[in-house]
């Protein structure tokens, strides 16, 4: 591998990322945290009932699984833009938006996986039968790199601002709708017993299409947010 | 036919646009007026009763308009922000940025009219059908818009950067009706439409045409007037403005 080639420059964003991330370990384990005690709130507010916690069930997690994935989105770009090694990628003779889909994995990796493993654990302890679990679990590896990517062109528009939590919030909800109606509507359809295929097949095409056009968006979003 | 071009090329510098806004406003203030005037005694006096529905749906004389320039406007922002994300017309981010209150607002009140319509009709004030999913969620993009504009130090990059995300949202927003409509509907179909005939009585029609050119008129107006002021505001070290705040200033 020639150094300061294109697969040099991907490996190296990428391995300096989970870097960090491991060596901050603590971070990782606090969306986690808060998705097992949002979960955990719910049966307090709506009474130990079995049937309801059940019916549910899919719905709550995959919305604190959005929610913990939300505050963890400040972290993408907000230290490097500190630290000012983010210019130094703008500046880098390699496409941007190859750089930051490496460091939109990365992010996944470290903070959307743990979520995933977490879930079912989650799932099962509001009573959803095991094979609607199972569709959850693939509604989540479809949805939350969806997020993921999507969540990213918000993250870079709000680069350059200072206080950006509840304004993410208020921008990422237009886009997270359909996922959360598709991964949903898989999850409920599995259990009912209905054939569960086609919302999941609809999360994947739109992944397929945002996995070539988010990190270009978010190139271009971070160009424009961080103009000096 | 060179002229056009040139014409255009001249009213986006802003001196040039804040002296036609301020010979276009009144005009459009007075025409919104009367339109709205004639439309609103067209449909509140001279229409007859629904059959089904009776006098309850009156209101659609304000809740049709208003819905209908929700999404006429968010469309005059899309091309106002391709223009200014491409261009970086300094008018077209005026327009785009100072377009999304407007839009915000018409939103709120098709989302007001139609929760007090369906009361009667519906039997409830709110429930979770596409349409209605698909209005709140537009309401959230105008508010995402205009929070994002206002977060910037920098006012042009902050339009800048909102502008990029009205773009993001014209794409979003078809997604987000279908997939609504496929998770749900109770909103009836269209009944008015601009080629093939429409499914209303003449009496009702027109009224609700009148209303419509109004809030045309009075969107107009409004934008006008806003982005005469965000100019000044925008430009208000130039020699234009210090020029215009001697002569009418005090």
């Amino acid at each position: 591998m020639m150094p300061g080639s294109l697969r040099a420059a991907c490996v190296a964003v990428l391995r300096r990322d989970l870097l960090l991330a491991w060596r901050r370990r603590g971070d990782i384990a606090l969306p986690v945290l808060y998705a097992l005690i949002v979960t955990t709130l719910f049966p307090f507010a709506l009474g130990p009932n079995d049937d309801l916690l059940a019916r549910v069930a899919g719905g709550v997690v995959l919305v604190t699984v959005l929610l913990a994935m939300l505050l963890a989105f400040d972290a993408l770009f907000r230290p490097d833009l500190e630290d000012g090694s983010l210019e130094q990628l703008m500046l880098a003779p390699q496409p941007l938006a190859l750089l930051l889909g490496m460091k939109i994995l990365a992010h996944w990796v470290s903070t959307a996986l743990p979520l995933i493993v977490i879930a079912p654990i989650l799932a099962s302890m509001l009573h959803l039968p095991a094979h609607a679990n199972a569709v959850l679990v693939l509604a989540l590896l479809v949805a939350t790199p969806l997020l993921s990517l999507l969540g990213s062109v918000l993250v870079a528009l709000t680069a350059g601002t200072r206080r950006s939590g509840m304004l993410l919030a208020l921008m990422l909800l237009p886009l997270c709708v359909p996922v959360v109606i598709f991964a949903a509507g898989a999850v409920s359809a599995a259990q009912e017993g209905l054939p569960w295929i086609a919302p999941i097949a609809w999360l994947g095409a739109a992944l397929a299409l945002m996995l070539i056009l988010a990190p270009l968006a978010c190139a271009a979003a971070l160009r424009i947010a961080i103009d000096a | 036919m060179k002229w056009i071009p040139l014409w255009m090329h001249q009213l986006s510098s802003p001196p040039t646009f804040y002296r036609f806004a301020s010979v276009l406003r009144p005009w459009c203030i007075a025409l919104a007026l009367i339109l709205t005037a004639v439309g609103l005694y067209g449909g509140l006096v001279t229409a007859p009763a629904d059959y089904q529905q009776g006098d309850a749906f009156r209101i659609i004389y304000i809740h049709v308009p208003s819905a209908e320039m929700s999404l006429f406007i968010y469309g005059v922002m899309a091309v106002a922000g391709f223009i200014a994300v491409v261009w970086r017309l300094k008018l077209a981010e005026s327009v785009a940025m100072q377009s999304a209150p407007i839009g915000a607002a018409f939103t709120f009140i098709t989302l007001v009219t139609g929760s007090i319509w369906g009361y009667p009709t519906w039997g409830t004030w709110w429930t979770w059908d596409a349409r209605l999913t698909s209005e709140l969620v537009l309401l959230f993009l105008y508010l995402g818009v205009i929070g994002l504009y206002h977060a910037f130090e920098d006012r042009r990059q902050g339009a800048r950067a909102a502008a990029f995300l009205v773009l993001v949202g014209v794409i979003n927003l078809p997604i987000v009706h279908y997939s609504v409509q496929w998770w749900h509907t109770l909103h009836q179909g269209t009944t008015v439409r601009l080629f093939g005939p429409s499914k209303m009585e003449a009496d009702m029609l027109w009224p609700l045409l009148v209303m419509m050119l109004a809030s045309k008129f009075y969107w107009a107006a409004s934008l006008c007037g806003r982005v005469r002021t965000d100019l000044l505001s925008l430009e208000s070290g130039k020699q234009w403005v210090r020029a215009l705040a001697e002569r009418e200033g005090r």
